[in-house]
């Protein structure tokens, strides 16, 4: 036995030294990576939404998007030449299912993301892992991050993200034009009072939006008002609170409308749920899933909700062409606002169940 | 059964250790992009080298700096696992010890989750914010262990069902308290730690880190390798080891702070790897025998090799997107359990 351990913990010795030795030499080795790119004679440094200093060529050209967002984005941007890699979730527009695939954005794979020579990532808080930042700066990838709240945000990130990408003046043009639909869809809704809705992200359990998201600021932008009032992003909502809410509309976003009709019938079969007047009267909209993304397509996804929420406003003119009337020249017509109007009066500040019809 | 000589301990663990090499080849092969044979032996000798920068191919990159740091990550993870199971059942005297029924990882989850809400208040540099959630999950397995060490305490001795059941309790707690911080609290860094609490290796730690856990793990397993013939004696029974002349007190004493270290560490750089802990020094002690000189060994590579292969098959099964690591070990991990617990039935 004594043999056997002083023989032993003179091996051990051994390893550990020649542990120690190939060590020093691993890490001799990490204090000269190999380079990623052949260093670009043009870079600038920028900072990006999350306070971030990055080393960015000037005018990239192997772009890496890791949210859905931002592949929309640089599509809308008509960078997508320049767009080598996207995500599993990157749907649309179709043709960004082509791009070569890295992994969903949570958990993307390292290797496939460094094996196309990005020379920027983008990423966005709200959906990436810090994790995936910080492993993409320890192999010399540069990343730029987003983080829009609002969908004023959203339109100024998108120019922001212009400007990174080299081509500014497609970010002015598109922001120009997405803050002009959204201004003509402001005047129109002026003159009428905001539905009160609750935004269904998820059935089962039941998930809506919390205040801070720029999915309850669109819904601001489209006439209505979320009824829930948390400070959580994703705040899971009981019956009782729904009931004492009560929304005038239940809000879907659903890229199928027939799904988002089964979603209807799921809760309006729920026992309890036919107290309240939004399934009653089957009162749901049933907008495009743009709305969860926080890319351009969301400003016509607002528009898409306004209208079916105030379809009066919209009634005068059956084409989508009344951008060029003036803002004073759609008065509600008085049948259908008089009843969302007349229901509202009757409701507001009160929860007895005498308001549901 | 023969006796355990040295030659036939180093025979087996040189065996062992070939066939974690092999694996650790056959991982640093496959993956999300393709890689030849051949041109990873030719970098794999330019590492050995020290000429890292003479690496010409193309892929240098994703196998030296992506997939051998993970590698090496599994190794050491996976070796920790399972020294600190080897060395908590001997403990317990219970085949079902393993370091997360004593509720450790709980612990560490709720330290780290804890990590990144202090983090978002500090302003570090991201050197130092890399290292907070380690930091954080490691002093939460600490103060759980402690916990749960006081817990298992009756009349100033352990007792090994006491213990259990302590961190049984304890980590059905501690996670209830880790959906009370989900749901309260805001911020995208949570999503990586609902990922991280299944158990991941994706995250590159820094190197720094890496030599950090790699010294721990030698000096922890060290420390309990010294007391391996006490742990043989304690199969038979504590007041039989007392009778032995075992100083049964300092042995529990100083393998519970070891084996606790160990996954402290292992747990703060992974998150919840279950089943290594629990599975691979069974079937060590199903192949080798109890004795725990030989047992301990081959628990650390066995652990490394099991870890590897799991980890390979997470980056490989659903690529280019990847599976947590603790889904596989317990995917695989789970009906392997119950078939060597029917076959110890019968």
């Amino acid at each position: 036995m004594q043999r056997f351990y002083s023989t032993l913990i003179r091996l051990a010795a051994v390893t550990v030294a020649v542990l120690f030795l190939l060590s020093l030499e691993l890490s001799g080795q990490a204090v000269a990576p190999a380079p990623l790119v052949p260093t670009q004679p043009a870079t600038r440094e920028i900072v990006d939404e999350v306070g971030r200093t990055i080393r960015i060529p000037v005018s990239p050209s192997r772009i890496v998007s890791l949210a859905p967002s931002l592949t929309e984005t640089v599509y809308a941007l008509r960078l997508q030449d320049h767009l080598v890699g996207d995500t599993d979730y990157c749907d649309y527009p179709p043709e960004a299912k082509k791009k070569p695939k890295v992994g969903g954005a949570i958990n993307p794979s390292l290797e496939e993301i460094a094996a196309l020579h990005p020379d920027l990532v983008l990423v966005t808080k709200s959906l990436n892992r810090l994790d995936t930042v910080r492993a993409l700066d320890n192999l010399g990838i540069p990343s730029y991050a987003t983080d829009p709240h609002t969908v004023d945000e959203i339109i100024s990130s998108t120019s922001k993200l212009a400007e990174v990408l080299g081509a500014p003046e497609a970010g002015k043009s598109l922001a120009a034009e997405l803050r002009n639909h959204l201004a003509v869809l402001q005047a129109k809704l002026a003159s009428v009072p905001p539905q009160r809705v609750l935004f269904i992200v998820w059935t089962e359990p039941l998930i809506s939006v919390g205040k801070n998201t720029f999915i309850a600021d669109a819904l601001g932008k489209a006439g209505a008002i979320s009824i829930v009032d948390s400070s959580q992003d994703w705040p899971q909502m009981s019956l009782e609170e729904v009931v004492h809410l009560q929304p005038e509309y239940l809000v879907f976003a659903s890229s199928h409308s027939e799904a988002a009709a089964r979603d209807f019938d799921t809760l309006a079969n729920r026992p309890g749920w036919r107290i309240l007047d939004a399934v009653h009267n089957r009162h749901y909209a049933v907008i495009s899933d743009a709305v969860n993304r926080p890319a351009p397509r969301i400003v016509s996804a607002i528009e898409e909700l306004a209208r079916q929420l105030h379809p009066a406003v919209f009634q005068e003119v059956p084409q989508p062409m009344e951008k060029e009337l003036p803002a004073g020249a759609t008065k509600p017509p008085s049948a259908s606002p008089a009843f969302s109007l007349s229901l509202q009066d009757g409701c507001k500040g009160s929860t007895e169940s005498s308001c549901a019809r | 059964m023969r006796p355990l000589t040295l030659p036939r301990l180093l025979l087996r663990c040189s065996i062992l250790a070939a066939l974690l090499f092999v694996v650790v080849v056959i991982a640093l092969k496959l993956g999300a992009v393709q890689v030849s044979l051949y041109g990873l032996g030719r970098d794999l000798i330019h590492v050995l080298l020290g000429q890292s920068s003479a690496i010409s191919s193309d892929y240098g990159m994703i196998v030296v700096d992506i997939r051998l740091p993970r590698i090496l990550l599994g190794i050491v993870v996976g070796a920790s696992l399972s020294v600190a199971g080897a060395s908590f059942q001997a403990l317990l005297r219970n085949p079902l010890a393993d370091p997360y029924v004593l509720g450790v990882s709980s612990g560490a989850a709720v330290g780290a989750i804890l990590a990144l809400i202090v983090e978002s208040h500090l302003d570090l540099t991201p050197e130092l914010a890399g290292l907070i959630t380690p930091l954080g999950a490691f002093l939460g397995a600490a103060i759980t262990i402690a916990a749960v060490y006081l817990l298992g305490r009756r009349d100033g001795q352990i007792d090994s069902s006491t213990l259990l059941l302590g961190g049984i309790i304890t980590a059905s707690f501690l996670s209830a308290v880790i959906i009370f911080l989900m749901s309260t609290l805001r911020g995208s860094n949570l999503r990586g730690t609902v990922f991280w609490l299944m158990g991941d290796l994706s995250t590159p730690q820094p190197r720094s880190l890496l030599y950090f856990l790699l010294f721990g793990f030698l000096v922890a397993a060290g420390v309990i390798y010294t007391t391996a013939s006490d742990l043989n004696l304690l199969l038979a029974g504590e007041n039989e080891a007392m009778h032995l002349g075992v100083d049964v007190p300092r042995v529990r004493i100083v393998v519970y702070l070891a084996a606790s270290i160990l996954t402290g560490m292992a747990v703060s750089v992974s998150g919840a790897i279950g089943y290594v802990g629990l599975l691979v020094p069974h079937l060590m002690r199903l192949i080798f025998g109890s004795d725990h000189r030989m047992l301990l060994p081959a628990s650390a590579l066995g652990g490394a090799i099991v870890l590897v292969i799991a980890d390979t098959l997470a980056r490989t099964v659903v690529a280019p997107s990847e599976l947590s690591v603790g889904a596989v070990t317990a995917l695989v991990g789970a009906p392997l359990f119950i078939y060597l617990l029917r076959r110890r039935l019968a």
